[in-house]
């Protein structure tokens, strides 16, 4: 169903001089849609010459696919430019919302977990889907409030718009292991319950502490709780395409792409192992 | 239960004001360590930290020159009547150079809004359209008749702005600006993209008349009447494609 990419990361300005001379070798890159969503110059350049290597996927942030305003037409059309010109191996947003009124929050807000949402977005995606003319997946994100009024944990939430809207699933471990902290779930149950054959990537980053929550930001390496469930989604689901973010306090390439070669160490060893179960 | 919409809007006021409105406080689930108004709080701040950044990372020298507590003022007060409506970041500081300029707050610079619009004039030519530049050997093809009717186009990647104040010599100065005074002074500037790389450079009259006239599509031989000598026209031009801003298509001998 969904193309394996191998282990790739985030494409990030900080990096764009090794990108443009062909020294960052990564299986694949990501790139954050909104941000290529211009007329020319550098980032457009880089792009161009990463997907001229490896594939690449278009990850967005203001798609704002659980929002209540109408899906904005003019986004869909720069994505769908997008998506024409790189055509990229995978198509994913966020599910949450981020507008209101015409007005944007550049942020992922979290949606109450109740049959209205799930009708609500799923039918936003398949439209999505219809514009774009392809299957798209939606990311769990980290979230540090739910609502009383939710009739469902949010892996069934997830698991019900999946179904529903026909599209893939972007699972970010990390995103579960912050939410499982802040909102007292156990990510386990979680992990297990997603349904495997909608899973079309994987996503690993580092989080904060602070203190009385666990914060999204992207801005450091991934810990080994996190680690550990990544073995756990590996031993159930086989081979995913992964992608390590880094979005803060970027560090040298070098250091990113070692987090990459980590993940596909942990895939080899979970496969390897499970490999000698059954023979 | 409230329906989605009744419930973003209760969200989306709370977001921006900072001020968490009672009833969606209790449709919140809370904890004992962390309660709802402080569930609430932690995206009101992700939300007014994330577009506050975006602000300096397009507006550099504003934030240096004015120093952090005044450029969180600045972004903030910007941000409560300028909500970003644009999925995109980038276009976030559009209305900045004139907000500064109309509705100044107390302490901040008089040149302070012609500096942001030579920084959001960068930002612009930063990733304007690509387009091929003129090359000298197009220009070594023109036969010595066909000069005055020639008509140049300029590339989308450069920009002609006109400001008060010389800000191309505070921009210079970088992250820590100079004690010394700075007197308003008409200054025109332009603004182009070489590669991949931005700059600007003050243009004296001569240029800047012949630039207008270079991009308003005259012949020419138009664009020379503001130039004292045929050897100024030759050097500007040729400084000008050095530069890389006039485009290739746009060569094109009057008939």
């Amino acid at each position: 169903m969904f193309p394996h990419l191998g282990h790739g990361i985030g494409l990030r300005t900080q990096h764009f001089p090794r990108v443009l001379d062909g020294t960052a070798r990564a299986d694949w890159f990501e790139a954050i849609s909104e941000n290529f969503m211009i007329r020319g110059g550098r980032p457009l350049a880089v792009l161009e010459r990463a997907r001229a290597s490896v594939p690449v996927a278009l990850h967005g942030v203001s798609l704002s696919i659980g929002a209540s305003d109408p899906l904005s037409a003019g986004y869909l059309r720069e994505l769908r430019a997008l998506v024409d010109r790189f055509e990229p191996a995978i198509v994913s947003d966020h599910l949450c919302w981020g507008s209101f009124g015409g007005h944007y929050a550049h942020d992922l807000l979290p949606l109450p977990y109740t049959e209205e949402a799930v009708a609500h977005v799923a039918a936003r995606v398949r439209e999505v889907q219809d514009r774009l003319g392809r299957r798209i997946l939606v990311e769990n994100v980290s979230s540090y409030l739910g609502f009383t009024h939710s009739t469902m944990p949010e892996w069934e939430f997830l698991t019900a718009i999946a179904t529903e809207a026909d599209c893939g699933i972007l699972l970010d471990v990390n995103n579960v292991y912050v939410s499982g902290v802040n909102h007292g779930f156990s990510p386990e149950e979680y992990l297990d319950a997603v349904p495997a054959e909608r899973v079309g990537q994987i996503h690993l980053a580092g989080h904060s502490d602070h203190g009385t929550h666990l914060l999204d930001t992207h801005d450091r390496r991934v810990i080994p709780a996190v680690w550990e469930l990544y073995r756990r989604v590996v031993g159930r689901l086989g081979r995913v395409s992964t992608l390590v973010e880094w979005d803060e306090h970027v560090p040298e390439l070098e250091e990113v792409l070692a987090e990459a070669e980590a993940a596909r160490a942990v895939e080899a060893e979970v496969l390897r192992t499970s490999r000698a179960r059954s023979a | 239960m409230p329906d989605l919409r009744e419930l973003q809007a209760a969200f989306w006021r709370s977001l921006t004001s900072g001020a968490p409105e009672a009833r969606l406080l209790g449709r919140i689930r809370a904890t004992p360590e962390l309660p709802a108004a402080e569930r609430l709080d932690i995206y009101a701040r992700m939300y007014r930290d994330r577009i506050v950044e975006a602000l300096r990372e397009d507006f550099p020298r504003v934030a240096a020159v004015v120093g952090e507590e005044r450029f969180q003022a600045l972004a903030g007060s910007y941000l409560a009547g300028h909500p970003s409506a644009h999925p995109s970041l980038r276009h976030f500081g559009r209305g900045l150079p004139a907000f500064i300029a109309t509705a100044p707050l107390p302490g901040l610079p008089a040149y302070l809004a012609d500096l942001a619009r030579l920084e959001w004039a960068r930002g612009n030519v930063f990733d304007a359209p690509d387009a091929e530049p003129l090359g000298l050997d197009a220009l070594r093809a023109v036969s010595p008749e066909d000069w005055g009717g020639l008509r140049f186009a300029l590339v989308p990647a450069v920009d002609l702005l006109i400001v008060d104040w010389p800000v191309h010599e505070i921009w210079g100065a970088g992250e820590s600006p100079g004690e010394d005074p700075v007197m308003p002074r008409r200054t025109a500037l332009r603004v182009w993209r070489e590669g991949f790389a931005v700059y600007h450079a003050a243009m004296d009259g001569a240029e800047e008349a012949a630039l207008v006239r270079l991009r308003a599509g005259e012949p020419f031989a138009a664009v020379c009447e503001v130039l004292e000598t045929p050897a100024e026209a030759a050097a500007l031009l040729l400084r000008w494609v050095e530069d890389g801003i006039i485009a290739r298509p746009g060569c094109r001998p009057s008939s």
